[in-house]
């Protein structure tokens, strides 16, 4: 009983500091827990979801802003730790930026393990179609009582999909949107174009010095360079090895004749290759299946409750 | 001799006008103006949903008189002071608009805190609506104020510092903006407690 006591009378303090130094400042944000990285569509920091239940939240959500551009995220946290949700939910739409650019169209599902608190952020382009009303009933009839029950898989899914059919009508995909989306994933054709440029280079650099090492250089280059960047098959690699040499024999012996009439300046490029494995691991990794908020607007509106 | 030295002048003075802040300071202080009017949208935003709530409490709690006057009388008050974008460049005006939005602010609280005494009207679903609508309009303008106070802070910072100070004391003539005070007993929570 005591010990309770003291955690009421130390929380009292906190707030009256929290006060204190409100007056002080310019009403920053309280005791301020700073917005977790953005993982994907569903960031399930509370774990409170089943590894099943997040990955199939996350296809769906990605399949709806594919036919839609609205992005709509998932984030539960452990605790509050003494934050208000409200501030905190402001702090994440600021922080990640969901929704496109120019529509706001991106909502946030927020909940806080401890606290028992859910929180619909809702961005300005949808607060027409899924007003604070709508928010509000769907936190408080569609996804409570199978929270309350502790079904969180059920009460998460539930609560989305009352997001994604509340506003789906909104936004639709232009072809223009689906076209920018599938260039993005066809970005590796274009790194291995770039590749292809900077083994060219590299060939010639070192070929000019030597024939044999111009052929060595070109029949790795451009395996390489299509392994890469094209992700292309082992057999593959190895006619496009036979390839590249006889390419790499052939620059090698331009350059000679071209050095042979004066043209210098090779030298420089000494720091090709490194830039060449450097660039290609890091594109390879960083191309894949990457989300990240498109420049939504938030301006507070939705709704919380506790569950 | 003469035309070299013109030419340095004239590259100095190029320098100074793109480094004087002139565009900068503008620029800020229509951010700030921007800002203001999501202040005041969120607010009046908050003025059009208050007879909806009086009106659903009413039916459940005819009795409450004095609170339907004190909400009521309130929002007169916030809706009798036209403010223009004039008001932020003016610390009463604002400090005025501030106390009065607060005291609507303390009238809602009481009003909901009277709901509170009547079972039905809170499992009223209209009611809840409301109530959710009032909430989310609340945090607007929590919001709005905060991010008012930050494009504040910057422009005032932009007046203040050299040689933005000078350019304004010169051209521009530019005054400080006040920011929002945090409330009386400065509430972490902007929500309306039930």
């Amino acid at each position: 009983m005591s010990a309770r006591y003291t955690a009421v009378i130390l929380r009292q303090f906190r707030t009256l500091l929290i006060a204190a130094l409100l007056s002080v400042g310019l009403g920053l944000p309280a005791l301020a827990l700073e917005a977790p990285a953005l993982k994907g569509r569903v960031n399930d920091y509370g774990g409170m979801l089943s590894p099943e239940a997040a990955r199939t939240l996350e296809k769906q959500l990605a399949a709806f802003e594919q036919e839609t551009t609205t992005q709509v995220v998932l984030l539960t946290v452990p605790s509050l730790e003494g934050d208000v949700i409200e501030s905190f939910a402001i702090r994440v739409a600021d922080a990640w930026k969901i929704g496109q650019k120019d529509k706001g169209n991106g909502v946030m599902l927020i909940l806080a393990k401890k606290e028992r608190k859910i929180r619909i952020e809702v961005g300005t382009g949808l607060q027409g179609v899924l007003p604070d009303i709508t928010a509000g009933q769907i936190i408080r009839n569609v996804m409570a009582p199978s929270l309350k029950a502790g079904d969180n898989d059920r009460g998460i899914a539930a609560g989305l999909s009352a997001i994604m059919d509340a506003t789906k009508g909104e936004f639709k995909a232009t072809p223009a949107d689906k076209k920018t989306a599938k260039k993005k994933k066809n970005s590796p054709y274009t790194l291995f174009i770039v590749l292809l440029v900077v083994g060219v280079v590299i060939v010639a650099v070192v070929g000019s010095s030597s024939r044999t090492a111009g052929t060595l250089a070109g029949g790795v280059a451009l395996p390489l360079a299509a392994g890469v960047g094209l992700g292309a098959a082992l057999w593959k690699l190895g006619l496009l090895a036979v390839l590249g040499a006889v390419a790499g024999f052939l620059i090698s012996l331009l350059m000679r004749l071209f050095n042979a009439s004066g043209g210098g300046g090779g030298s420089g490029w000494g720091g090709g290759p490194t830039i060449f494995y450097g660039g290609g691991g890091g594109g390879s990794s960083s191309s894949d299946d990457s989300f990240s908020g498109g420049g939504g607007d938030f301006d507070g509106g939705g709704a919380s409750d506790d569950y | 001799m003469k035309r070299i030295l013109f030419a340095v002048a004239a590259t100095l003075l190029l320098g100074l006008l793109s480094g004087c802040g002139y565009n900068t300071m503008q620029a800020n202080e229509e951010a700030v103006i921007a800002a203001w009017g999501n202040v005041e949208s969120a607010y009046q935003r908050r003025n059009d949903l208050i007879p909806n709530l009086v009106e659903v409490v009413k039916g459940y709690a005819k009795h409450e008189a004095d609170t339907f006057k004190a909400v009521t009388e309130a929002r007169a008050r916030v809706g009798s002071m036209q403010l223009s974008k004039e008001a932020i460049n003016d610390p009463a005006a604002l400090s005025k608009f501030q106390q009065n939005q607060g005291e609507l602010s303390s009238a809602l609280s009481r009003l909901m805190v009277v709901a509170e005494r009547y079972p039905d009207l809170k499992a009223n679903q209209n009611f809840l609506d409301l109530q959710k609508q009032l909430e989310g309009t609340e945090n607007r303008i929590n919001v709005a104020r905060e991010r008012y106070n930050a494009t504040v802070q910057v422009f005032n910072t932009s007046i203040r510092t050299f040689p933005n100070s000078l350019t304004n004391s010169l051209l521009l003539h530019l005054k400080r903006k006040e920011p929002f005070k945090a409330e009386e007993g400065a509430k972490v929570a902007p929500k309306v407690k039930f």
